[in-house]
């Protein structure tokens, strides 16, 4: 049953393939979100308990190919399938050449079979192998529009990622080796004994930091994130950097969270990018500049609640790469309406956006706020339970690290509405309107999502703690 | 016993969930949302009120909804959150009604409404909370809320000094949220009712002061008050005089009085700091022309003569500085509200330019005498009742010489705001035109000056109150 979510994305990507040259835009647009909404609702459907075994694969191959969606499997698919349809959205409403909206499509469901496959994986080979499908189809997402700025944002990703690759590679190489499997058990009885497939394990969180952009190894995502068509970067930002390294190593941490070292580099890495990417994006100009260092700030949360080396850390380090995935899908479709309506993201050009925008001006407020971890907002949740882990596991330093980067997270994001949308409307924005509804749908949905988890979690904790 | 609390339940989310229907209302009919802005916080205040004779006879309300991680939705209304209720939704009601006239020919109006219905609801929130966690929520959007409303009119000046109110208390809550969670590894709870009683270390509440300090515009944290005033003066009056700078001294008593026991040298610490708070900020406000930033420098000083009181750690004082929240947010308040007339009709804000007001709009003239009475301490005004016990208080925990200071900061007081009054109202007219504010506005801060004269005529029933609630106080057992 499981494999539907890899079987079905492919055979719609063979489908909307068979459909003639000139009109297979439209089909192809409507058969992506069915299989965004398939994805969101055997997610629902499974809390009710319709999937309730964990199932096995019958494959076997030389690596032991095992395939399993665990419970925390589902909030990546859940995830992607938000970020997904927003990302789709997006490009109905931005992208104006048809085949681009066309093959936008096809690699959305490529990127997104690697995605799924992420959420299943119980060996490391595998998750490997996941993990370099969806690169691919990124390289190539991000130099959509054949842009110069969008070959060479697309270029330091690649050879970032090849870099990875080679360290991930030698890792799992290293483990068939020493422990004779790659299975994620068979790796930490490896791990445990022997040194050397300790250094592999570490060799494959490097990979990892890579892939999820993590400081020191961030130097690509902000040339990706902004060079990309807004549609793309709603997708990389929204879930594809944060599959392929954050929900990796959140997995890993699972199994191998109780390692102290491990726990420390996580600590360090983490407490890194909260502070160099929260006070980057300070200085940026650009509204998409801005979001991707923010990114990199709040993908510092959720590796620092890892190294806290507890359930409620993992916990709620899930819970942050959900509402992570629900604000920052919001603020770039907000990006996308502003420049759609606008035709800039230069923050000095824009102003008082909230009176001629109200919705955008709305949400991307709300969205701020739960970045920044303020209540009543989802967000706020998230922060407090990374929080309440760190200093409970007796981690002070990086709790208090944690909590006053959220200053700064606040400051950065009323740099962005003081600019953007709270003030007074430029001369030369008088005429702008609100952007279409196509665009403020997912915004809309996604903000009344942040709201309402917002308000509800404090009822929902002990659904989920089960 | 149900009746009750769904009535608290009913003071805390009718403004919060009804300020949300507020812009939807706006676009049918102004009038509609104007009345429906003001029932709202009648209505939370009505409910507040009818507390009052259970929490006398000692009968303390409490609501509870069990959730795991110690997140449990409590709600208690006990003598000092009922006396906080009542007192901030009383004067927010009547700044509600002084709004109509004032913030009628401005952009954004429902936003305006639905912030400031919203405010008073989390304002509710947090003084019935008995979760440390839910108190953080409430003091949090009230931030938010203060960020859009400080912000009001849009200018590239006015977000910026939004922002700056903004970063600077969410920055003292985060540090506050911190000593929470080191309360919660210590305890085990978050629920202040469970807690009562224990002792706190002192790091922790160093770091919980942080937060009070910052929100209750206090040195050095305070210069983001007076920056505040660019916003409407409505607003201003509720934020920075009424309620929310009161967040911080509510909070301070209901943890370091009713909750926990803390170290004594935190009384002189605190006592302290409030001093200098108290003297630098009258200072400032005797120099400064700016007439609604001399008010907020006004508030500043005189947010250190409530932590004197609620400091000094015994009853007289206690009590006091709680009787001080009252009578401070009616006059305070007030002066504000007369800021706001002056500054509409007179077109300044600049004290040197105006001059001769007694004679265009005296019933303002007379109500701001009142409230700067009241302020200052002048018998039989209610303030001189507060200030009196908040001294005796002081003088009565042994700090001689530091409620010397606060005797010297209450004679500026007398000094800077007679002197504004002489600038503004007495004196040959500058040649400004000016008239009388409408008549809701100018009914307005007359009720508030008639109140601050009846509550030092009446003050034997708020005293009478609150000993009750100095009764509970455990941080007075010692």
């Amino acid at each position: 049953m499981t494999y539907l979510l890899l079987f079905i994305p492919f055979a719609i990507l063979i489908l909307i393939n068979l459909f003639p040259r000139e009109k297979r835009t439209e089909p192809a647009f409507w058969l992506g979100l069915a299989v965004l909404v398939f994805q969101a609702g055997a997610v629902v459907a499974s809390q009710f308990g319709y999937w309730g075994t964990i199932l096995t694969s019958q494959l076997e191959s030389v690596f032991g190919f095992n395939l399993q969606l665990y419970k925390m499997g589902h909030v990546l698919v859940m995830a992607s399938a938000l970020a997904g349809a927003t990302a789709l959205l997006v490009a109905r409403a931005t992208l104006k050449n048809k085949r681009d909206r066309f093959n936008f499509v096809g690699l959305l469901l490529v990127s997104l079979i690697g995605i799924n496959g992420i959420a299943m994986v119980t060996d490391i080979f595998t998750l490997y192998i996941f993990i370099e499908v969806t690169a691919l189809a990124t390289f190539i997402l991000i130099m959509l529009n054949r842009e110069q700025a969008a070959f060479e944002g697309a270029f330091k990703y690649l050879i970032m990622s090849v870099v990875a690759t080679v360290l991930m590679l030698a890792a799992v190489s290293l483990f068939i080796l020493i422990g004779g499997g790659t299975s994620f058990l068979d790796v930490k009885m490896a791990v445990i004994s022997d040194p050397l497939a300790y250094t592999a394990l570490l060799l494959f969180l490097c990979g990892l930091f890579i892939k999820g952009g993590m400081v020191p190894f961030h130097g690509w995502l902000p040339d990706a994130y902004s060079s990309a068509p807004t549609a793309v970067s709603v997708w990389l930002a929204g879930i594809v950097t944060k599959a392929s390294g954050i929900y990796a190593l959140i997995r890993l941490m699972v199994i191998f969270g109780g390692l102290e070292p491990l726990q420390n580099i996580m600590l360090t890495v983490g407490a890194a990018s909260i502070v160099i990417g929260a006070l980057a994006a300070l200085g940026q100009k650009e509204l998409k500049r801005l979001l991707a260092y923010s990114s990199i700030s709040q993908m510092g949360y959720i590796v620092i609640a890892l190294g806290s080396g507890t359930v409620l850390g993992i916990f709620a380090a899930l819970f942050h790469f959900f509402n992570h995935t629900l604000f920052k899908a919001t603020l770039f479709a907000n990006v996308a309406a502003v420049e759609e309506q606008t035709g800039t993201q230069e923050m000095e050009k824009l102003g008082g956006l909230a009176q001629k925008m109200p919705i955008t001006g709305l949400t991307s407020a709300i969205a701020s706020l739960s970045t920044a971890g303020l209540p009543p907002l989802s967000g706020f949740w998230s922060k407090l339970l990374i929080i309440i882990a760190l200093w409970i596991s007796g981690h002070y330093f990086f709790a208090a690290v944690a909590v006053l980067a959220s200053v700064v997270t606040l400051a950065y994001f009323l740099l962005l509405q003081r600019q953007a949308f709270f003030g007074l409307v430029p001369a030369a924005l008088k005429e702008v309107r609100e952007a279409g509804p196509i665009l403020l749908i997912p915004a809309v949905f996604l903000s009344l999502l942040i709201v309402v988890i917002g308000l509800v979690f404090p009822f929902m904790i002990q659904m989920v703690l089960r | 016993m149900m009746n009750k609390e769904a009535l608290l339940l009913a003071a805390i989310f009718a403004p919060i969930f009804g300020a949300l229907i507020l812009p939807l209302l706006g676009r049918v009919s102004q009038g509609l949302r104007n009345n429906t802005a003001l029932a709202l916080v009648a209505l939370s205040c009505l409910c507040s009120l009818s507390f009052i004779p259970s929490v006398m006879g000692g009968k303390n309300i409490i609501f509870s909804f069990a959730l795991p991680l110690s997140l449990s939705l409590t709600f208690y209304a006990d003598t000092l959150a009922v006396f906080m209720a009542v007192v901030s939704s009383f004067i927010g009601a009547i700044i509600v009604l002084y709004s109509f006239d004032y913030i009628s020919h401005y952009d954004n109006q429902n936003e305006y409404y639905l912030m400031v219905v919203l405010f008073l609801g989390a304002m509710m929130g947090l003084v019935y909370s008995a979760n440390l966690i839910y108190l953080f929520l409430f003091w949090e959007i009230t931030a938010i809320a203060c960020w859009r409303l400080i912000g009001f009119y849009r200018g590239q000046r006015d977000v910026l000094k939004a922002d700056k109110a903004f970063l600077v208390t969410v920055f003292g809550a985060l540090v506050m949220l911190i000593g929470f969670v080191a309360i919660f590894q210590q305890t085990g709870t978050f629920n202040l009712i469970i807690m009562r009683g224990q002792v706190l270390p002192d790091i922790i509440v160093a770091l919980i002061l942080f937060g009070i300090l910052s929100k209750s515009a206090t040195l050095p944290f305070q210069t983001w008050l007076p920056d505040a005033g660019v916003a409407p003066s409505p607003v201003t009056a509720l934020l920075h005089a009424a309620v929310l700078v009161k967040i911080g001294v509510y909070v301070f008593a209901r943890l370091f009085l009713m909750t926990f026991m803390i170290s004594s040298s935190w009384h002189a610490t605190v006592m302290m700091i409030a001093g200098a708070s108290a003297l630098v900020a009258a200072g400032a406000a005797l120099v400064e022309t700016d007439i609604k930033r001399l008010v907020a420098y006004s508030t500043i000083s005189q947010i250190g003569f409530i932590f004197l009181g609620l400091a000094a750690g015994n009853m007289v004082g206690a009590v006091g500085g709680l009787l001080y929240i009252l009578m401070h947010g009616l006059a305070k308040g007030g002066l504000f509200l007369c800021a706001g007339i002056i500054e509409q009709n007179a077109k300044t804000k600049d004290i040197t330019r105006m001059g001769g007001l007694i004679r265009t709009m005296p019933v303002t003239a007379m109500a701001f005498l009142f409230c700067a009475f009241s302020v200052m301490g002048i018998p039989p005004l209610g303030g001189f009742f507060s200030k009196f016990m908040v001294i005796s208080g002081g003088i009565k925990s042994g700090e001689i010489w530091l409620t010397l200071v606060f005797i010297v900061g209450a004679f500026m007081t007398i000094l800077y705001l007679f002197r504004a009054f002489t600038l503004i109202f007495l004196g040959e007219s500058k040649g400004y035109p000016s008239r009388e504010g409408s008549k809701m506005m100018v009914a307005c801060v007359a009720l508030l000056a008639i109140l601050s004269l009846a509550g030092g005529l009446l003050a034997n029933y708020p005293i009478g109150f609150l000993k009750t609630a100095g009764y509970q106080m455990v941080g007075l057992l010692k």
